[in-house]
Order: structure tokens, then sequence, then C-alpha cells
């Protein structure tokens, strides 16, 4: 009998491919849509890749992910103001707030799931919300925000457009690539198998709670950087980056693009912001766009977008074989 | 107490509101002992293995193993510690690759490792973890589906690679639930080859329903009945047991008045 070792072991050149393809695909995507919606399209599209790590792979639905995209952008603008105006300091500080905000929040997020897990991630953010607009209104500028400002780098002067798209573009690839090496491990597989079913995983000999805990670490840090890219971008903070009704956007790119893949994301995040972005010129009330959408979608695309496109090559490919 | 008693429980009791689901059970089994517990549906025969593994903390009584007490131990320690199951509807991962299906459990809490961030970091599908899962499916025969996926295989495959997820977990002891039920006559003869093949390396307890099945892999027999441990002991003396007959086949003197 064949031992499917080398099926197995073999790899199809694609998956040596996948980050210059999402480069040069962004690359093409910039003169049509201009430098500043492009930027924009790539901070939302890593929002996307780590709220996904959380729903499409371990299979927890979070309604509150603006929490974190917020941690990022207010920390960002607040450590600008009173520390220093380093950006990559500040971002670098966005990151390490995300991770510790995981850290506290999630022992009491992570035990619960369904519902419960979306709800009170919503909980939390609505307690955010509430700090930055009037707990703490004198530190952020309560609803009208405030700027961020920061000193020009010899080597990185982020006054200048093309090099924000372009650090932003390197931080897309660098965050996908480390969710890739993630994924493709046995805590991939582990994730994977906790949104199947928890208890076999603790029959398996590994504590889940551990796991839980460290991917929803993964996914607030990265939504801070993401949160913190934005800044970067817009140079102001204002209470919308922490609103917990704009929740919905990215659960939405998520289910568009294809829950629980990577590529699925990212096409998520573009497909979501070009619906949101250019509907929204020609079309007053173009959020009920989105619930058709979503509608094809839920009955339609099952696997989102990027499923379906796997799903016809792989149909092609069963046919050409045999 | 004894030395060499593998798994042992004092007393072990367990009540759902007021329903006592396993009564005072003392059992006791020694290392590399093959047992078979039957008993009718809903003689708490899977409440007590929820026991033994931890899923489900007893009302009173104590667990212990090898001689430690593991009452309070949860379940993904007592797995480090060799206590292995199955389950009675078969559980794998339906969504993954068969062959992902057994890398957590040959890489063994990432002990195989170098460093614990090999576990976040390797390729799951590198050539050292796969050798190892392949081999572990050569044992069961189904090594040529690695690559399907797991909702692809029959019932029975997937029962086998159910077992074969366990044995590479290592255990020490191997809890079976109801292992047979669903599988054609050809599968059951191939899946009791090889648990009589592994049996001589760790200790056996088997849940089944039929009891011809088991017969010719255990030695000892115990026979659960309304959460109570009713007979313990080799297979020809329970079966002749006069409560287990009654329990089994129902009382034969009233059978004879009712004619």
């Amino acid at each position: 009998m064949e031992r499917a070792d080398t099926r197995l072991i073999k790899r199809s050149i694609w998956q040596y491919l996948d980050v210059p393809i999402i480069a040069v695909a962004f690359l093409i995507i910039l003169p049509l849509l201009g430098i500043n919606r492009t930027t924009d399209f790539i901070i939302f599209c890593i929002f996307v890749l780590g709220f996904n790590i959380l729903y499409g792979f371990m299979g927890r639905l979070s309604f509150g992910h603006m929490l974190y995209l917020g941690t990022g952008a207010y920390t960002m603008t607040i450590f600008s103001e009173h520390i220093s105006q380093n950006p990559l300091l500040a971002i670098l500080a966005s990151i390490v707030a995300g991770a510790l905000i995981g850290v506290i929040l999630g022992p009491i997020i992570v035990r619960t799931t369904g519902a419960c897990f979306a709800l009170i991630n919503l909980a939390f953010c609505q307690v955010g919300f509430f700090l930055v607009l009037v707990a703490f209104s004198r530190q952020t500028g309560g609803e009208d925000g405030m700027s961020a400002n920061f000193s020009k780098l010899s080597f990185l002067n982020f006054g200048n457009k093309a090099v924000v798209f372009g650090f932003v573009l390197f931080c897309l690839l660098l965050t996908y690539y480390f969710l890739k090496k993630f994924t493709s491990s046995p805590f991939g597989v582990l994730i994977k198998s906790i949104k199947e079913n928890e208890t076999r995983v603790k029959f398996l000999g590994y504590n889940t709670f551990t796991y839980k805990w460290v991917t929803f670490i993964i996914s607030t840090t990265i939504s801070a950087f993401s949160g913190a890219l934005s800044i970067l971008n817009y140079g102001y903070v204002t209470p919308s980056f922490i609103d917990p009704t704009r929740a919905v956007e990215v659960i939405f790119a998520a289910l568009i693009g294809g829950s629980g893949s990577l590529y699925g994301s990212i096409i998520g995040g573009v497909v979501y912001m070009t619906i949101s972005n250019y509907l929204a010129s020609y079309i007053p009330r173009w959020e009920m766009f989105l619930g058709f959408a979503l509608l094809v979608v839920v009955f339609r695309l099952r696997t989102g977008v990027w499923g379906f496109i796997v799903g016809m090559f792989n149909k092609r490919q069963k046919v050409l074989e045999g | 107490m004894s030395a060499n008693s593998i798994i042992e429980t004092k007393k072990a009791t367990i009540q759902f509101n007021g329903l006592t689901a396993v009564d005072n059970v003392d059992f006791r089994m020694q290392a590399g002992e093959a047992v078979g517990i039957i008993g009718p549906n809903g003689a708490g025969k899977t409440t007590f293995f929820n026991l033994l593994t931890g899923l489900y903390l007893p009302t009173e009584g104590n667990i212990l193993f090898a001689g430690r007490d593991i009452t309070r131990v949860p379940p993904y320690k007592r797995v480090t510690l060799g206590i292995i199951r199955t389950f009675q509807l078969v559980s794998v991962f339906d969504s993954l690759p068969v062959i992902d299906n057994l890398a957590l459990s040959t890489i063994r809490f990432g002990e195989n490792y170098g460093s614990k961030w090999k576990f976040f970091f390797t390729d799951v599908h590198g050539e050292k973890i796969m050798k190892n899962c392949l081999d572990q499916l050569d044992v069961m025969g189904i090594s040529d589906k690695a690559d399907l996926m797991t909702s692809e295989l029959s019932y029975g495959d997937k029962r086998k690679l159910e077992i074969a997820v366990a044995l590479s977990l290592n255990p020490k002891i191997l809890l079976l639930d109801e292992p047979f039920a669903g599988l054609s006559d050809q599968e059951i003869t191939e899946v009791s080859v090889i648990i009589n093949k592994v049996k001589a390396t760790l200790s056996l307890v088997i849940i089944e329903h039929k009891i011809s099945r088991i017969v010719d892999i255990v030695k000892r027999l115990c026979v659960m009945h309304e959460g109570r441990l009713i007979a313990d002991g080799p297979p020809e003396q329970v079966l002749s047991d006069a409560t287990v007959r009654e329990v089994y086949w129902g009382k034969e003197e009233g059978l004879t008045c009712s004619v």
C-alpha cells in the first residue's frame, strides 16, 4: 500500500508565493484607488486578520473588537503627546498595550463561548468607549478627539504618504507571515480543534484555557497594531476608533472573505472597504446593500469569497483528474 | 495500599439532581490487566468512565491512579499521566485532514520538541511530525487515507483513527467506550485483532454491550446495574451468576409463572 508521505510533504509552489502575491495585488490596486485609500484598505486588512484568528480559526465571535483597535489608536496618540514623538516607539507602545489588555481581560473572556463570548467583549468595549468619551475626556479629547504629531525620522519620513503606504504594506505582510507560521504549526491545529470540539482537545492532554488565552492575546495585539497604524495614517484619533457599533464592520469583512483563512481575511477586508468607500459616494443608504451582500454570503457562499474560489479550483482539479 | 494497582476507586459516587448514576463503586485493577465492563443501558458505565477520566467530579469517594489520589486532577493532566480514553460516539475532528488529527497527540504535549516555541512555529506538515503520524496510522491500517478530510471517512475508519490517536498518546491505561458499536463484522474483527495486539503493553478497560465481542479480549468481567457494581470476576463465573442473569435476561421463574 502506498504511503501518503510524498503526497503530503510535496508542496505546491503557491504556498511560497503568497507574500509576493499579496504585495503585488496591493501595488496593482494602488493606482486604481489612490494612495490614501489603499493605505486605509491595508490597515483594515490587518485588523480583519487579527479578528479572524479568533473567529475563523478558534470559533470565538467577538462583538467588541473595536476596544482592542481603540486601545492601539489611543495609546499611539497619548504616547506621542506625553512621552515621545518617535512613531516607531509609539507603535511599539501600542503593541504592548494591545498585548497587555489581552493578558488582563483574557482570563475572564476566554472562559466563555458562543453568545456569552460575543457579549462580554461588547460589554468591555462599552466600558472602554465610556472611559474614553466621558471619564478621561480631558486626556483623550472626549468627543472631539485629538491629533497626533510625530517627529520625522531620518530613514522613515512618515510625512510622505508613499512612505506610509510602503511601511503599512510591510506591516501587513509581516502580520500575514507571522499568522501563517502560527496557523500551520501544531498550535494552529490545536486552535482549529478547539473550534470543533474543545472537550476532545482536553482529552488529548492540552490545557485549552492557556491556548485560548494565547490566541486571544495574539488577536488583541494585532488589532491594537492596526489601530496604531491608522493613527499613523490619519494623524488624529476620535472616539469612533473605539465605538462598539463599528464592530460590525470587521465581522462583515471576515464573513465576506471567508472565515478560517488568511487569504480570505485580506479579500474580505478589501471587498468590505470597496463597498463602504465607493457605494457610499453613490448611494446614501449604502448599508442596505451590505445587508444584501451578507444575505448572498449566508445563502450562497457559506465559505466566503475565498472559500468559493478554492472550491471552484478543487472541483476543476477533480474534473481534470478523472 | 496496593503497590501495583494501576487504578482504583473508593466508594465512588456521583449524583445528578438526586439521580445516583454511579453508586458506591469500589473498583480496582492491576497494571497489565484487561477488564470488560458490561451492563444494560443506563447502568452508569460511561459515567463511571467520566469519573475515571475527570470529565465529572465524584460527589463522594476517591479515585487513585498508581497509588496517587487524582480525584481533583483535571482531565488534561490525567492524560499526561497516561489515562487515555475513547468516546462512545466516535470523536475525531471532522473539519481537519485525517493526518492532522494525529498531530496533536503524536507530538505529545510538546515533549518531543526541544523548546516550547517550536510548538508555535514548526510546520505541522514537516517531515518529522508527519512520519510519526503515518506510523500510527499504519498500525491501524489506514495510512493510505492520510490526506483525506476526516469527514470523508467511514464510521469504522473514524473509529480506527480515534484508536490510533489514543494509542499515540502512550496510554498506561486505555479506556475504550463501546469501541465496536456501529462497526461491520469485518471491522470488528480488525479492531479486536489490534486491541489484542496492544493489550500486552498497557492496562485496558472496555465497555461493551454485547458480551460475545469481548470475552476473548478480557480475562475479567465487571457487571454494572443501576450504578452499582453487581458482579466481578472471570467471564464464565460472572455469566453464570444468578443476579447477572436476572439483570440481563429477566427472572427465570417470573417467566415460567406468566406462561
